[in-house]
């Protein structure tokens, strides 16, 4: 291609691509240069790496790093581990399934803050579970579910709010694995499991790894749940960003922005890449 | 046991859980909204004793409900023209021309959607600080949401300039139609329904999107997500909460499937909630 060539195309991409480049691009450099110490709104602006010992010397930060990725690995693993095999079951149509497959993707709908009032409303210190809990006489009176200490309830609204979306990705990966295959397979002696571990598990990987890691990502980063329903003696990472930012700590609120970007890239790949090791049963 | 016998075995479960999971939910969403202050809902009672719109028109009447619903439904109309106007010419360029680094360029449309969203809002908020425009909340917002949401408006654009043929385009040339009349005869009616998606699915998002509204807007804009937000925090009333999350959920419902529609028509393969 030729310069006259590119000239248009360039124009085109200017403001749509280019702005999305000098949008993201401008956030996650300021981002990082503030975490040097540069761009100070207050003060002098010149490089340090004061802000970073000192995030990285709190307990605070390191309590903030382990439960934010406890709570993303945990929410893409579970919500993973749930639609795998729903998918599975609704890949063929029957009687009934697309209807299922719209209730089951239904909380894609709605939003996460609806989600959580809903939450809360249920298992709230008069709410229908705990009624419920001593109606059948298992306790014998109500407990404080709220604010769980191991963020049980921020786990179950991740899984609710993201279940159905994997469930999307891979209804989409199963389908598309044709009847031949399976049949063949079938013909030859292979039972459930052997089909799952064989063919629809290594079809389907690629929108399990993208699952995975998309889910991954908007847990680890939770601002919303953890505030609403997680536990009151721990922060997530994007809650201790939020905080440090509100006491006009920008810098400090940049390391931690750093590190919540870094941990999402270096655990996305590790999740994808160990997943796709133990579906295709071992290095290959 | 028969396949069919754990198939319905199997369907009765799920449809039990989702009752739980889904129904239940907003059931008591709905009757919480209901609530009349005269008396109060207990424990010991199935249904509120006294059931009224009380709260629903208190909301409407006493609290920035009303402020609340024009900001988020101006922001969103005015994210959706931008980002159509914003995505239109690189999903032409993404869907009309092979060039090379083509799918490079697709893959870096997805930017916005990997970095998260609080990331996004503050550093931008930093950004906004060091060019002096800290005041300059509404088109702030505007601005970040319209970007926030091109990878979703370029690629149903994309996909919709694909659709256009090339026999169409050149059989009007031939016969000696202007540019904008080839746009109109050629172009336009394979790019509607994509342009139709695109508009509803920026202005869904917009509505919904919490982690800009709340770091860029606070304290001047309230949207129904931050008033929502604040509403099951520090000012949280049960009866209040519920109208507010139904009024957050209801439009955008249904909002859905008219998009789900669209989609489907602009592109089957893209029919996918929200995208």
């Amino acid at each position: 291609m030729t310069l006259r060539d590119w000239v248009p195309i360039v124009a085109l991409l200017v403001p749509g691509l280019g702005l999305i480049l000098v949008l993201i691009g401008s956030v996650v450099y300021i981002a990082v240069a503030q975490s040097f110490g540069y761009y100070a709104l207050l003060g002098q602006s010149e490089f340090s790496l004061e802000f970073w010992s000192d995030v990285f010397g709190r307990k605070l930060f390191s309590r903030a790093v382990r439960y934010s990725i406890y709570v993303g690995f945990w929410s893409a693993v579970l919500s993973v581990a749930l639609a795998y095999p729903l998918a599975i079951w609704l890949r063929k149509p029957f009687s009934g399934s697309i209807g299922l497959g719209a209730l089951l993707k239904a909380p894609l709908l709605v939003h996460g803050l609806v989600a959580a009032f809903l939450y809360i409303n249920v298992i709230s210190y008069n709410g229908l579970l705990n009624q419920f809990m001593q109606g059948i006489g298992i306790w014998s009176e109500p407990r404080r579910l709220q604010n769980d200490s191991n963020a049980f309830g921020v786990l179950l609204l991740q899984v609710w709010k993201n279940m159905p979306f994997a469930l999307l990705l891979l209804t989409g990966a199963v389908q598309s694995i044709s009847d031949d295959i399976l049949d063949a397979s079938r013909d030859l002696g292979a039972g459930p499991w052997a089909r799952f571990c064989k063919i629809i598990a290594p079809l389907s990987i690629s929108g399990m790894q993208a699952a995975m890691v998309i889910i991954f990502i908007g847990a680890l980063a939770d601002f919303t749940f953890q505030t609403t329903v997680g536990p009151t003696n721990r922060q997530s990472m994007a809650q201790l960003m939020v905080s440090f930012k509100s006491r006009g700590d920008w810098h400090s609120a940049a390391v931690v922005g750093v590190s919540l970007m870094t941990i999402a890239l270096l655990g996305s790949a590790l999740l994808a890449f160990t997943s796709r090791v133990i579906m295709r049963g071992g290095l290959r | 046991m028969t396949y069919q016998r754990l198939n319905s075995l199997l369907i009765t479960m799920v449809v039990t859980v989702a009752f739980i999971w889904l129904a239940i939910p907003f059931t008591m969403a709905v009757l919480w909204s209901l609530v009349d202050p005269a008396e109060p809902w207990t424990a010991d009672k199935l249904l509120p004793p006294v059931m009224s719109f009380y709260r629903w028109v208190d909301m409407w009447e006493n609290s920035s409900l009303r402020y609340a619903l024009i900001s988020s439904y101006t922001l969103a109309p005015s994210a959706a023209l931008l980002g159509l106007c914003l995505a239109l010419p690189t999903a032409f360029a993404l869907g009309r021309f092979d060039f090379p680094g083509r799918e490079v360029a697709k893959l870096l449309c997805l930017l916005p959607l990997v970095v998260p969203p609080f990331i996004t809002a503050i550093f931008f908020s930093a950004l906004l600080f060091q060019l002096g425009l800290n005041t300059w909340r509404f088109g702030a917002i505007v601005f970040a949401h319209s970007i926030l949401f091109l990878p979703y408006a370029i690629r149903i654009l994309t996909v919709s300039f694909e659709t256009v043929r090339q026999d169409h385009i050149d059989a009007a040339r031939d016969l000696g139609a202007s540019a904008w009349a080839r746009f109109r005869v050629a172009y336009f009616p394979a790019l509607k329904p994509g342009i139709s998606a695109t508009l509803l699915i920026v202005f869904i998002q917009s509505i919904e999107e919490f982690a800009i509204a709340f770091i860029i807007g606070s304290p001047d804009i309230v949207t129904i997500p931050t008033l929502l937000y604040s509403a099951l925090g520090q000012d949280f009333v049960r009866p209040n909460a519920a109208v507010l999350s139904l009024i957050l959920v209801v439009p955008n419902v249904f909002l859905m499937l008219i998009l789900e529609r669209l989609m489907r028509s602009a592109n089957p393969a893209l029919s996918s909630g929200k995208g």
